[in-house]
């Protein structure tokens, strides 16, 4: 596969995400603006202007039309994804480190810092899908976390549940209606970097500085895998169509330039999703990967860097044809049964 | 005459651009196999004439998306790339090289092959205890708490504070058999032959696995030996002959490895290597006359 290089930012990658039907990807990074890019060639369809700070983390609601993003100027803004204008400010405390749309775009819910005093908040707004129309000023919910601060968070099935991960490893489960701590599971021992849903939202993988990546469920927080390297991790995220699962991380930011290139790990590593095996690497970036996303189509995944670049790659056949012996064992199995009815 | 002036044929070409100044105009051929020959003339810095003939092969790819994805895509561009016209800008969007990305349970041997030699040597040393050679002990000479009292072992001090009893023609180790203080290298004995043997023996080991290679790229950077060879094992020298004054490569390099089964697998595997435009010629270096 030939990787395509995008280079909208001048800083550190943050945060990247495909839009539902995998056409274009949004990045944000330490500089001020979010780009918008076509997938399938990497051209850039525009840039969002008007934070006045390190973007922290941008998503897309699910029709492709409004983008919410999170900086370090404490504001979410709200954006008009086609013109790239600003619809609504919404001013916090302290910085933003995650926003997330609900799964029809209804709602959208905002991780604030701890900082300053202020405690870190789970905050939820009601969301009109009209562009035109107006956006309440009122959080419809916030959820205070005494305890440690949450780093990442995402609505469940159904918005049934908002889970979140928290600095400090630990996961927990809110009613995403009343906003009670329903549950509460010490997962990993590192801080939580990363939280992505699988498709339909049931389960999701974390990554954390711990070294280790999760699957685990949303219903019981029941860890199902765990995958385990070498590096601190700063994303995870699940492929749809294969059951693979893509980490990124490297040396921790500060630490790179004392070592090399090789050492620092910077790769995008595929493990099996079921097996937990490594099954392969994927080379290219001069800085630790600090977010994966993959296309919800299954077609290919992007990777964000430290180094300031995206690199998009779609998959060739090699990936897709790709299948353990057991996995063909148990399709000749299959395939034979049927021939005998 | 006139129909040859009128219908220039491809040789006269060249000659017949000389004398007009205008560029000819670009001409597209399509040709038998389905693609097409595009001819472009342009004048470079120098004011010379430049002809661009490119053969393009044009491939249909349909591609069946979903009509939002169709829409989307006709969006006018706006922020940074408003003014961007249609199709990725160069500033921003650039291709990678390739990567061949096959998954497999076992990706890893490759890396893992490299590892075991280093491991073996690892393991000969493993058994290997420091030993101090003025007190036996387990710490290096220069840390021996008795430096400063003691002489190694089998030195002259160390024989007297033995006593009598390391007296003697098998002495080990050390200068000679005697007690005098300095004998030549010739007359020493057998135990110093060894001596000499180890000095001889450096050279030669290094030599059994030191490969020759010739018909390297005047552009070629001992990096790019050293890591084209150390896929092979352990290289512990990388010799490039460089022209002392153009800085340029001579054409010839000088790799050596820590191990000769490396070496030899090196030889075989890089010989006729195909290396910047040129093909290498690996072998064995031949002992120094």
């Amino acid at each position: 596969m030939r990787p395509v290089l995008l280079q909208g930012h001048e800083r550190a990658l943050t945060q990247i995400r495909y839009n539902r039907d995998g056409d274009i990807i949004f990045s944000t990074a330490k500089d001020q603006h979010i780009c918008a890019w076509y997938a399938h060639n990497g051209e850039r369809l525009g840039t969002y202007h008007g934070h006045q700070g390190a973007l922290w983390t941008v998503d897309v609601d699910p029709t492709s039309t409004l983008l919410a993003s999170g900086a370090a100027d404490n504001t979410v803004r709200l954006w008009d994804i086609r013109t790239g204008k600003c619809l609504k400010v919404w001013d916090f405390n302290t910085a933003v480190k995650r926003v997330e749309f609900t799964e029809d775009g209804s709602q959208l819910l905002a991780v604030t810092e701890q900082r300053m005093g202020f405690l870190g908040t789970i905050v939820v707004f009601d969301i009109n899908l009209d562009v035109d129309g107006p956006q309440s000023d009122e959080r419809s919910m916030t959820i205070t976390c005494e305890e440690s601060k949450a780093t990442v968070a995402g609505w469940s099935y159904l918005s049934k549940y908002i889970i979140a991960g928290h600095e400090d490893g630990s996961i927990s489960q809110y009613d995403a209606k009343t906003g009670e701590q329903l549950d509460n599971v010490q997962v990993h021992e590192g801080l939580i970097t990363d939280l992505q849903w699988a498709p339909d939202r049931t389960y999701f993988i974390t990554a954390s500085k711990d070294k280790t990546a999760k699957l685990v469920n949303a219903r019981d927080l029941e860890v199902m895998k765990t995958y385990v390297t070498d590096t601190p991790l700063n994303s995870a995220s699940i492929t749809p169509k294969k059951d693979f699962v893509i980490l990124g991380g490297g040396q921790a930011a500060m630490d790179v330039t004392t070592t090399s290139a090789r050492q620092g790990k910077f790769e995008a590593r595929f493990y099996h999703k079921i097996f937990e095996d490594e099954i392969g690497r994927v080379k290219g970036h001069f800085g630790p990967l600090n977010t994966v996303a993959v296309d919800p189509q299954g077609k290919g995944y992007a990777s964000g860097s430290e180094d300031g670049y995206v690199r998009v790659h779609q998959f060739d056949k090699g990936y897709f044809d790709f299948t353990y012996e057991v996995e063909r064992q148990a399709k000749a199995a299959a395939a034979a049964q049927q021939q005998q009815q | 005459m006139s129909k040859v002036a009128n219908r220039p044929d491809w040789a006269d070409d060249e000659d017949l651009d000389d004398s007009v100044d205008a560029l000819p105009p670009q001409t597209t051929t399509t040709n038998k196999d389905g693609t097409k020959t595009i001819v472009l003339w342009s004048f470079n810095e120098d004011g010379k004439k430049v002809k661009t003939t490119r053969r393009i092969r044009f491939t249909t790819h349909k591609e069946v998306v979903n009509p939002r994805v169709a829409e989307r895509k006709t969006w006018d561009k706006f922020g940074l790339s408003a003014k961007d016209g249609k199709g990725p800008a160069a500033d921003t969007t650039t291709v990678g090289e390739n990567i061949i990305f096959r998954p497999s349970t076992n990706w890893r041997k490759d890396a893992k092959e490299e590892k075991p030699e280093v491991g073996s040597i690892k393991d000969q040393l493993k058994n290997k205890t420091v030993k101090c050679r003025i007190c036996s002990g387990e710490h290096f000479t220069s840390r021996c708490p008795f430096k400063d009292t003691m002489a190694p072992v089998g030195e002259e001090g160390a024989a007297d504070v033995a006593g009598g009893a390391a007296d003697g023609p098998e002495q080990p180790g050390g200068l000679g058999a005697g007690k005098s203080s300095y004998v030549p290298p010739h007359m020493r004995g057998a135990a110093a032959g060894a001596g000499d043997r180890m000095g001889g023996g450096k050279y030669e080991r290094d030599d059994l696995a030191t490969l020759r290679v010739t018909n390297v790229s005047e552009m070629a950077e001992e990096q790019e030996l050293r890591d084209m060879f150390e896929r092979f094992g352990r290289v512990t020298r990388v010799f490039l002959a460089k022209d002392r004054e153009t800085g340029m490569a001579k054409g010839f390099a000088f790799i050596s490895f820590a191990e000769r089964t490396d070496a030899a697998k090196a030889c075989e595997k890089m010989d006729g290597y195909g290396f910047k435009h040129l093909i290498l010629r690996v072998e064995f270096a031949k002992k120094a006359a």
